[in-house]
């Protein structure tokens, strides 16, 4: 599924990044990478705020509509 | 003892705490520059430490050492320049993994690096625990403690910071392997690099570390340029061209960087106890200052607050200085008159100097609460956060949230809100932000409505003043608006903005910051208005048949100049010469508008009773009403802030072309829209 569709509170894990080159070098160099561990924490229909690694970032929909993850099931 | 100072480079990601850790060591006494060649700030200051001087310079706040970012550029140029003698690379302890990434690029690049664990006092305050003794190790580089906040570790960093930078660049004992099952790679590279790629990476490194020093016998970690060419980094490419069509296939900077994760990932295993150990505090104001429905009304809220100590306390404030200012004009005026100075010298001191320069000292007080205010909102990690609640409306524009941070910057000071457009994701927002920065209200501005409000709108002169911001948010949203309809590409949101953990506001930096704001406003009066004082005063006092005396102060240079345009600006109620005249002086700085006006109608003190209602009269007699001073106000909300914006224009879009374009169009849209107040308050009245 796409990032912009998780729920608020939800957690996931990042499978893929498809974005053009310098945004998701960002989000790499940030350590969004493939496996990392992300929770959303807020949602709106413009943006998003998630957490990776500790830090918390707040992302526009496009964004987040170029990233891939999964869902983090909750018994494991 | 050593005479020559040693450059000490400050280093870390944005929200570190490294301007805090900057500030402790060197105080106020900082010289700002900008980088050569670009408008990337630049601090240095002084230290002296056990008989060693030093000079520490502030880097800008990055992510990590590619070339995408003109701060990573100015950043990573000035580390592989010859006067940095030690890099400092401050890392948030509480955010231990996203920082030590870039302090493994910093340690890649073989320059010395010592780093400084900011926030212990954080890390501690929430039950975390991180091994002092494991982690130098791994990274191979000294580490120190330190909070800068509360300022302890502050010389046993500096004292780390000699030593290393003694010892050269030799790096400390390696003590960490992290072999994997078989590998078929024939060097072990743990004693020597604290992270080793995975076996076809290194083999790759060491092929292209033998092609570089084929080329270039001398040069110095070769290492890192083979990792910035396995990442097709445009810059070392261009400065080390080699072929490598033989080797690399493709870019293998995601390889890298996962890879480095994948490093951090174990260091924090081994060096972090009680990761898990929340930060609720945060969430929990989240919940409220970004809220879904909330987050606007409370952004309002606050900013209302903000406008409203800036009006009354800075008010309150100010009585005090007029009364000082008044005190002095006296004195000055007697003093001279007593050594039997020339009247000319007299007018041009009282009348030019005190009345222009002094005027706009009386503002200092309301400038300072509104800068004080943004450092608060800035510091306490507000000011992000804005980006995210405002991102709803800032979309319908075609523009990210993170363009409403430069817009909320312009209403301290328009040169800084335009230098901070530049953290914009493309070209096209910028231009776009830059374009309507200026027309919100910036502090400079602030004289102006106080002044004619005062004189006009009695006990509704604050809602008056008030309506300007409202005016200039509502002008540059619509231009926006405007823009975006008519260029209907950038539609995608790029919106990409770390919000940091709310903290209580830090003394220090605040008064740093604030006090940088009130030098550059001083500095202004003492220069800019200083001489446009002057040469007020003398178009105004000399004309084509020579001095002009008070009464015929018609027949002077300045009055010619203003009876020409005059005509010209009665639609919009403007036609006066004196306000023509004055309106053309604040293009120096709008502050000018108001110490102009005070010299033209020969106001020594144009707060204080007396000079209201000397300046009241006059006015009046020339038949300017409240409608006029209303239509004056949104013209000076509106048209070109200032000398100094022309030229920050002129330097962010590089082109001017774009920025005579960016000085049309305010002109014009002040001219509208100061025509339309007056054309249809003039029906209504």
């Amino acid at each position: 599924m796409k990032m912009k569709d998780g729920k608020k509170g939800g957690t996931y894990l990042v499978e893929d990044i498809r974005l053009e080159e310098a945004i998701m070098r960002r989000l790499q160099m940030l350590g969004m990478i493939q496996g990392t561990q992300v929770e959303i924490l807020n949602k709106k229909h413009s943006a998003l705020i998630f957490k990776v690694r500790g830090t918390r970032y707040a992302i526009g929909t496009a964004v987040a509509a170029g990233i891939e993850v999964k869902e983090v099931s909750g018994d494991e | 003892m050593n005479e020559q100072p040693m450059y000490v480079a400050f280093i870390g990601n944005p929200n570190c705490g490294k301007t805090t850790l900057f500030n402790a060591y060197t105080g106020a006494n900082l010289k700002v520059a900008n980088w050569p060649g670009v408008t990337v700030e630049k601090k240095e200051g002084p230290y002296a430490f056990k008989g060693q001087s030093f000079r520490l310079v502030d880097l800008p706040g990055i992510y990590s050492l590619t070339s995408y970012t003109m701060e990573e550029k100015v950043a990573r140029q000035y580390i592989m320049g010859d006067e940095v003698s030690v890099i400092v690379d401050v890392v948030d302890a509480s955010c231990l993994e996203r920082n030590l990434y870039l302090a493994l690029q910093l340690i890649e690049m073989g320059r010395p690096v010592v780093v400084a664990l900011n926030m212990m006092d954080i890390v501690e305050e929430r039950g975390m625990e991180i091994d002092l003794h494991r982690l130098p190790e791994v990274l191979g580089v000294p580490v120190i403690p330190v909070s800068a906040r509360k300022k302890t570790g502050l010389d046993v960093l500096m004292h780390a910071v000699a030593h290393h930078g003694e010892a050269g660049r030799e790096p400390d004992r390696l003590e960490h392997h992290h072999a994997k099952g078989e590998g078929h790679h024939h060097h072990d590279h743990h004693k020597d690099h604290a992270v080793v790629y995975s076996d076809d990476i290194e083999d790759k490194i060491d092929l292209l570390e033998e092609r570089l020093l084929e080329k270039w016998p001398d040069m110095v970690n070769v290492r890192w340029h083979a990792i910035k060419i396995l990442e097709d980094d445009e810059e070392v490419m261009r400065q080390h061209p080699i072929d490598t069509s033989d080797i690399l296939e493709r870019s293998y900077e995601t390889d890298i960087i996962n890879q480095k994760y994948d490093f951090i990932e174990e260091v924090v295993q081994e060096c972090l106890f009680n990761k898990e150990a929340k930060s609720e505090r945060t969430d929990r104001v989240d919940r409220v200052l970004t809220h879904t429905v909330w987050g606007i009304p409370v952004f309002l809220g606050i900013m209302a607050l903000v406008f409203f100590f800036t009006f009354t306390v800075g008010d309150f404030l100010k009585g005090y200085f007029e009364a000082g200012l008044d005190i002095l004009s006296g004195a000055v005026s007697g003093a001279l008159e007593a050594i039997h100075v020339s009247p000319v010298l007299e007018s041009l001191v009282v009348d030019g100097v005190i009345a222009g320069v002094g005027g706009i000292l009386t503002f200092l007080p309301n400038i300072f609460i509104l800068f004080l205010a943004l450092a608060v909102l800035e510091d306490s990690g507000y000011m992000a956060r804005v980006a995210y609640v405002m991102d709803g409306l800032m979309s319908r524009l075609g523009l990210s949230g993170r363009a409403f941070i430069p817009m909320l910057l312009g209403f301290g000071c328009t040169v800084p809100a335009i230098m901070a457009s530049r953290t914009l994701e493309n070209r096209r927002d910028r231009m776009k932000t830059i374009l309507i920065t200026p027309f919100m209200s910036c502090s400079a501005r602030l004289p102006i409505y106080v002044l004619l409000s005062e004189l006009f709108f009695g006990r509704y002169a604050m809602l008056a003043a008030y309506s300007m911001y409202v005016i200039g948010l509502a002008v540059a949203i619509l231009v926006a608006l405007v823009v975006h309809l008519i260029d209907r590409q950038s539609n995608s949101n790029r919106l990409l903005i770390e919000l940091p953990e709310y903290k209580t506001p830090n003394g220090h930096t605040i008064a740093i910051y604030v006090w940088e704001k009130v030098k550059e406003y001083l500095t202004k009066a003492g220069t800019t208005i200083f001489v446009a004082s002057l040469v007020l005063w003398a178009v105004m006092n000399f004309g084509p048949g020579g001095l002009v005396d008070a009464e015929h102060i018609g027949n002077s240079f300045g009055a010619s100049i203003g009876h020409a345009v005059a005509p010209l600006f009665a639609p919009a109620g403007l036609g006066y010469w004196q306000i023509v005249l004055s309106l053309i002086a604040g293009i120096a700085a709008k502050e000018v508008v108001v110490s102009s006006m005070s010299i033209l109608f020969g106001v020594s003190n144009v707060n204080s009773a007396a000079g209201m209602s000397a300046m009241a009269a006059g006015l009046g007699a020339m038949g300017f009403t409240a409608l006029n001073a209303y239509a004056m106000m949104v013209f000076c909300l509106l048209y070109i802030p200032c000398a100094a914006t022309i030229g920050i224009i002129r330097k962010e879009t590089g082109s001017w072309k774009w920025t005579i374009f960016a000085i049309m169009f305010q002109l014009a849209v002040a001219y509208v829209m100061a025509a339309l107040v007056f054309q249809i308050g003039s029906l209504l009245v």
